[in-house]
């Protein structure tokens, strides 16, 4: 592959599905006009809980897509993944009739999998419930389980694999999935991923007393912390010359991304913020731009004290003084943080921020904080011409991810 | 592929042996890593047996201070991961630290630290939660672990694809390092055994149990019933052919080429095994006869026979002339068993023998191939191939050679 010419990465197919907006027509005008999609937890019984809300997605009812039998083999998860695929593909014009495409990969990025259909089984086993616990309720509980789902459904044959870096496994899958095309190992990749809530999530969070127990307010003064959300968001990424030769709708051009890892704390982020600065700078050079080009960060902003402090020390190290008037801000405080799909959802966002000229908000924001002293976008949107927008995802493990995307000419 | 990939280091805490010489060994005596579980009560079940690693004493790799707070995966694949820096004579350190990364295989991860964290939730509520359990639920709590306990500061991912999860994992190191995004990266694979692990297992009717044949693990044998779940870690030190040859270090062997690829064909689905085959042995830079193959059979009804088509579809002239065997005849079945596989074939590159598939009496006719069985033989081998198969649709080839 050495002497081949470079082969370039667009983005030609998008799918969401999340608290904000079941497709990306809705996702787009929920982001424009600062939505906050977090309310109270009706999936499970929070009573017990310190924060009782998150960003559940509401009036889902799973018939509406699926018929009884399917639904006994997949979980909340893999059902989010089939509906964003399901948009995302036809978005790209890729045929769905049984057509075998062994041209297309799927690489997902996952979180708990199917950890709500099994906490299930788990719960009868414990509390002794009636009669034996379905045992197909543990089949969905391998992350891999919605990649297969994805794949089978839409005949794509080509190269398969499923992310499992906790918060930023989707953003990772893009940029992995971006790298198979420019091998020339697929023609396309569908990349991604999906996460649903699930209760021991939501009490682990709890536990670790990081959740907000209002609506979560990322880089405020008030801030106390996270809100947890669940989705799917899907892009698909093809090759830019079979893009053009077949007259697709050409979203934007993944540029370059970056994958490092801390070695520093499972949870914590590095305080001075000089890996999360690393993991940016890196992305910026491998997509052969510099910090002046960047009009937009697609923060983490998780609303955690510590996590947006140390964001915003990393932004400063990688932009210098450029860092305080690049606009900044943390969709999570409208989509929740939807963990293993939480860095796709916001590729999806800053691939429309470009596609439609505007940025997100960061909503829920009042007060000013000392050391978060960025440009935040509050609470409302901002139309502005978008060209190259760098997406962060920092992750338990120390896994950091950044991508860049560009506007397609 | 552009530049060359080397094996320049193997790390094996095993069933059948812990450290490469002892797994060594254990590969050359036909060892039985498997046997009647006392670690946790098998009385609710059938199945009684599983490949857990003995021998394991955490202390040897980890400080006491740390032991506590790691889940077992992770203390295995910390163990495995130092085994195999020494190996492959490296040492990380600030110079070096951002151009070695890891990417490992693993299915459940540390499985009975989220049951414990999940069974207090249950049963005792939120207050009585123990908030140090949370942190390694996630299934990339073992690679986390160990870049944070080894300094690895480069690309960092966990992978998990069904059975081919260890190969989904060593694939995405090689076009990482093809990349040019490391120079080193350590991948494999790591599972444990635990008791909800196995009750899942078992619930799913997967596990092989006593039914007049006896509960074992018998790849490609007649009265071969089901699976033995087993456990451990392999760790593969991969590395830029030029990186290995300025530091002076011998390799085992090269990563050929290799593919993964999602079924296409439910109804044949050996027909995707040798797709992946061949595309495989295409991208490989001119022709070389393979000495052997490395065999995924694992006792299953399904998968052995699967295999069993895909090569003879593969090979339709000579596969009776190829020689394979499966590992999981010693050491049972898990999601990232690709690593120890892997690990094995590194052995078989630089020994030359080949390990038998142990257990083996009753010969299956729909299982066909030139299997080694009970003994091993010396034989020198130059290339082997390394099949991944998912039933549930992924398949994987791996070529790799002296």
């Amino acid at each position: 592959m050495s002497n081949q010419k470079i082969r370039r990465v667009v983005i030609t197919g998008l799918g969401v599905f999340t608290a904000i907006g079941k497709n990306t027509p809705q996702f787009r005008r929920s982001l424009e006009g600062g939505r906050v999609g977090i309310d109270e937890v009706t999936l499970f019984d929070v009573s017990k809980y310190p924060s009782k809300i998150a960003a559940q997605i509401r009036d889902y009812d799973s018939s509406d897509y699926f018929d009884r039998i399917e639904l006994r083999r997949l979980s909340r998860t893999d059902q989010f993944a089939l509906i964003a695929s399901t948009e995302a593909v036809r978005d790209a014009g890729i045929e769905v009739n049984g057509k075998t495409h062994r041209e297309i990969g799927v690489y997902l990025g996952a979180g708990a999998g199917g950890m709500f259909s099994a906490e299930q089984y788990h719960r009868h086993l414990l509390l002794k419930g009636r009669g034996k616990p379905r045992p197909s309720l543990l089949l969905p509980f391998l992350p891999s389980y919605s990649t297969d789902a994805v794949s089978r459904r839409f005949c794509l044959c080509g190269p398969k694999g499923t992310i499992t870096t906790a918060c930023s496994s989707s953003a990772t899958s893009i940029g992995y999935g971006a790298d198979l095309i420019k091998r020339g190992n697929a023609e396309v990749v569908i990349c991604g991923g999906s996460d649903a809530m699930s209760e021991l999530t939501f009490g682990g969070f709890n536990a670790l007393r990081v959740v907000d127990t209002a609506p979560c307010k990322p880089f405020d003064a008030r801030r106390m912390g996270m809100t947890l959300g669940e989705g799917a968001g899907i892009l698909v990424l093809e090759e830019l010359n079979r893009a053009l030769a077949r007259g697709a709708t050409i979203y934007a051009e993944f540029l370059g991304y970056s994958t490092v890892g801390e070695a520093y704390h499972m949870t914590a982020p590095e305080a001075s913020g000089a890996e999360q600065s690393r993991t940016m700078t890196e992305a910026m050079r491998a997509a052969h731009i510099t910090h002046r080009e960047v009009d937009y960060i697609n923060a983490h902003g998780t609303g955690t004290p510590i996590n947006d402090k140390v964001e915003t020390l990393a932004i400063k190290a990688a932009f210098g003084e450029r860092a305080y008037s690049v606009p900044v801000s943390s969709i999570k405080s409208m989509v929740g943080h939807c963990l293993g799909s939480a860095g796709a959802i916001e590729a999806v966002a800053s691939v429309l921020s470009i596609v439609h000229g505007f940025i997100p908000p960061t909503a829920n924001y009042r007060d000013r904080d000392e050391t978060c002293d960025l440009d935040y976008v509050p609470n409302r949107s901002r139309r502005q011409r978008v060209g190259t927008v760098l997406s962060n995802s920092f992750a338990f493990g120390g896994n950091c991810t950044t991508i860049v995307l560009r506007s397609y000419e | 592929m552009s530049e060359g990939i080397l094996i320049t280091g193997i790390g094996v805490v095993s069933s059948i042996g812990i450290g490469k010489d002892q797994f060594c060994l254990g590969l050359r005596d036909g060892a039985d890593g498997i046997s009647e579980i006392s670690e946790f009560d098998t009385s609710p079940f059938k199945a009684k047996k599983g490949g857990v690693v003995k021998d394991f004493n955490a202390r040897e790799f980890i400080p006491i201070s740390k032991i506590r707070r790691l889940d077992r995966a992770s203390q295995l694949a910390i163990a495995a991961s130092r085994l195999a820096l020494e190996d492959a004579k490296l040492t990380i350190s600030g110079s070096n630290s951002c151009e070695v990364g890891i990417i490992l295989g693993s299915g459940f991860c540390g499985l009975a630290n989220s049951e414990a964290f999940h069974r207090g939730q249950v049963l005792r509520g939120f207050l009585e939660m123990n908030p140090m359990l949370f942190p390694n639920t996630v299934p990339n709590a073992a690679t986390g672990n160990v870049s944070i306990e080894l300094g690895i500061k480069g690309v960092n991912s966990t992978v998990v694809q069904s059975y081919c999860t260890a190969e989904a994992a060593i694939i995405m190191a090689c076009d990482l390092l093809a990349e040019g995004r490391a120079e080193v990266i350590l991948t494999g694979g790591v599972d444990e055994l635990s008791e909800i692990l196995f009750r899942a297992y078992f619930a799913l009717k997967l596990l092989s149990h006593d039914r007049g044949d006896g509960e074992m693990s018998r790849p490609y044998d007649l009265k071969r019933n089901g699976i033995v779940l087993g456990e451990g870690a392999a760790i593969l030190v991969l590395e830029k052919e030029g990186h290995a040859l300025s530091r002076g270090v011998e390799s085992y062997g090269r990563i050929l080429s290799y593919s993964i690829v999602g079924g296409s064909d439910a109804d044949s689905p050996w027909r995707d095994i040798e797709r992946a085959i061949g595309l495989a042995r295409e991208s490989m830079n001119g022709e070389r006869k393979i000495d052997y193959i490395s065999g995924a059979g694992n006792s299953s009804k399904r998968v052995d026979e699967m295999e069993a088509r895909g090569i003879k579809g593969a090979f339709p002239s000579d596969y009776c002339a190829l020689p394979i065997s499966s590992i999981k005849s010693m050491i049972g079945e898990s999601i990232a068993s690709g690593g120890m596989r892997m690990a094995a074939n590194a052995i078989i590159l630089e020994e030359g023998f080949i390990f038998p598939t142990i257990h083996y009496q009753t010969p299956d006719p729909h299982c066909d191939l030139n299997y080694v069985v009970n003994k091993s033989v010396e034989r020198e081998v130059k290339t082997i191939l390394h099949n991944g198969i998912s039933p549930d649709g992924t398949f994987a080839s791996i070529l790799l050679g002296r």
